[in-house]
């Protein structure tokens, strides 16, 4: 598919998202009924949880791509891998800035050592550290290689890090921890929140081959830049 | 084979001959550790705490943070005079290259940790009793997991502007599990609970750093090709 037709999609998605978007914040102020222990505080679930789930998404999408960049060395596996990555970084970064506004009002504390919490905030920083490589690295071939390294090894220690967070609540229960959900979630809240989710999914793909259009038009303007020079 | 084992072997000999005839390493990381806990010791109000409350916390930051300083320098000395091309050209396979750095840092680091665990019997009275060689196997596991990760990083981040700045970024969130396991069997040593309990520990630092490693030696490749 050529870049323009990605661009066009992308752009599309986008749009689509954003207003679907819309939709879903109208729905979780105004539609959906409030949550009867948590009241108010409770809505901000209808944009942490589509939130987190399309950053683990997009991460693991980073990690795949990745490993395929390593094995096939095709230039538009690392644009995807590093567009999945900084759509990533963008659903974690509202989720962990959602979820300690919720805590502070359900928990009583910003922060807590439950094992998610833990899990997406070291995600953050190993991917941080794939940004970080990418662009310290002076010869770009290289950091592109260094930084699916760091992905793929991000993405396979995952579930150490997860079952050690898990071991170590164990060991310690903290206080006064409600679980924020029953496995039973009130019709409309659920209708809301699976809105949710499709409108932050097709907002990522969105986002998403906008990021990849633009990282081609980028080679593409370093190729030509090189050959006006020479 | 053999030959495998033999270039391993080679290049684990000339690191850990350099090493102990410079001693450079060893003695800035031997140094830290004696600093940190004479630090420590003003640091925290040993009145209110025992040493067995808090020394398995401050043994595991302390070999981090001085394994940090250790494997920080793995491909410096090779840097500084292009031998690395050397090494990589020669026909030795890229993954007996990384299980020689490693296991060469390993072996710093591991006397590195059993000077933690020395300093802290003689320091803050630290009571080890029975369990010392079991908190010898934890923390050999411990090291073998970071020295792993440490040794891989190091190829990625010595190529870097940043440098070794940039190595704790990379390894400290993947290291949580060693930090999380190691803690917790440790502690369990020190309360002086049986072995038993800190089974569950020991089998996830032990999976935790075969796959590391694993993970490195297959990894290593794709950081230094040229």
């Amino acid at each position: 598919m050529s870049t323009k037709k990605i661009l066009l999609a992308g752009t599309m998605l986008a749009m689509i998202g954003l207003v679907w978007l819309g939709v879903v914040y109208w729905m979780s102020f105004f539609w959906v009924s409030t949550e009867v222990t948590q009241g108010i505080a409770q809505r901000i679930f209808y944009v942490h949880v589509p939130a987190a789930w399309t950053s683990f998404l997009a991460f693991g999408l980073a990690a795949l791509f990745s490993g395929m960049y390593l094995w096939l060395r095709d230039e538009r596996l690392d644009r995807a891998a590093v567009s999945a990555a900084e759509g990533g970084m963008v659903f974690a970064t509202i989720m962990l800035t959602t979820g300690p506004l919720w805590g502070k009002i359900a928990w009583g504390t910003y922060w807590t050592w439950e094992p998610r919490l833990t899990l997406t905030l070291l995600l953050w920083f190993i991917f941080l550290g794939y940004f970080l490589v990418r662009s310290s690295t002076e010869n770009p071939e290289k950091g592109k290689r260094h930084a699916a390294v760091v992905a793929i090894v991000g993405a396979l220690d995952i579930p150490f890090i997860h079952l050690s967070v898990i071991w170590f609540r164990s060991l310690h229960p903290a206080p006064v921890v409600i679980k924020p959900e029953g496995p039973t979630l009130p019709g409309d809240m659920l209708t809301t929140l699976l809105m949710s989710l499709g409108a932050f999914t097709v907002l990522f793909l969105g986002l998403f081959l906008l990021r990849y259009s633009l990282e081609n038009l980028r080679s593409e303007l370093d190729t030509r830049s090189r050959h006006a020079s020479v | 084979m053999r030959n495998y084992l033999k270039q391993i072997r080679t290049i684990l000999w000339k690191d850990l001959l350099v090493e102990f005839r410079t001693r450079e390493r060893l003695i800035a990381m031997g140094a830290f550790v004696v600093l940190v806990a004479i630090l420590f010791n003003y640091a925290t109000d040993w009145a209110r705490v025992s040493p067995e409350d808090i020394a398995s916390g401050l043994v595991w930051m302390t070999i981090m943070f001085a394994g940090l300083l250790g494997v920080g320098r793995t491909f410096h000395l090779e840097a500084e005079d292009g031998a690395f091309q050397g090494i990589l050209m020669s026909p030795v396979p890229k993954d007996a290259i990384f299980i020689a750095k490693a296991l060469a840092n390993f072996v710093f680091l591991y006397i590195m940790a059993l000077l933690v665990v020395g300093v802290f019997i003689f320091f803050f009275g630290l009571e080890v009793g029975g369990s010392f060689g079991m908190l010898t196997l934890v923390i050999a596991l411990g090291v073998l997991a970071f020295v792993a990760l440490g040794t891989l990083f190091t190829a990625v981040s010595t190529g870097t502007r940043m440098g070794d700045t940039l190595l704790p970024v990379l390894i400290f969130p993947l290291l949580a599990p060693v930090v999380i396991y190691g803690t917790g069997a440790t502690s369990q040593f020190l309360a002086g609970r049986p072995v038993t309990e800190a089974e569950g520990s020991i089998r996830m630092l032990a999976a935790f750093a075969l796959t590391a490693f694993f993970l490195g030696s297959w990894l290593f490749r794709f950081v230094v090709e040229d």
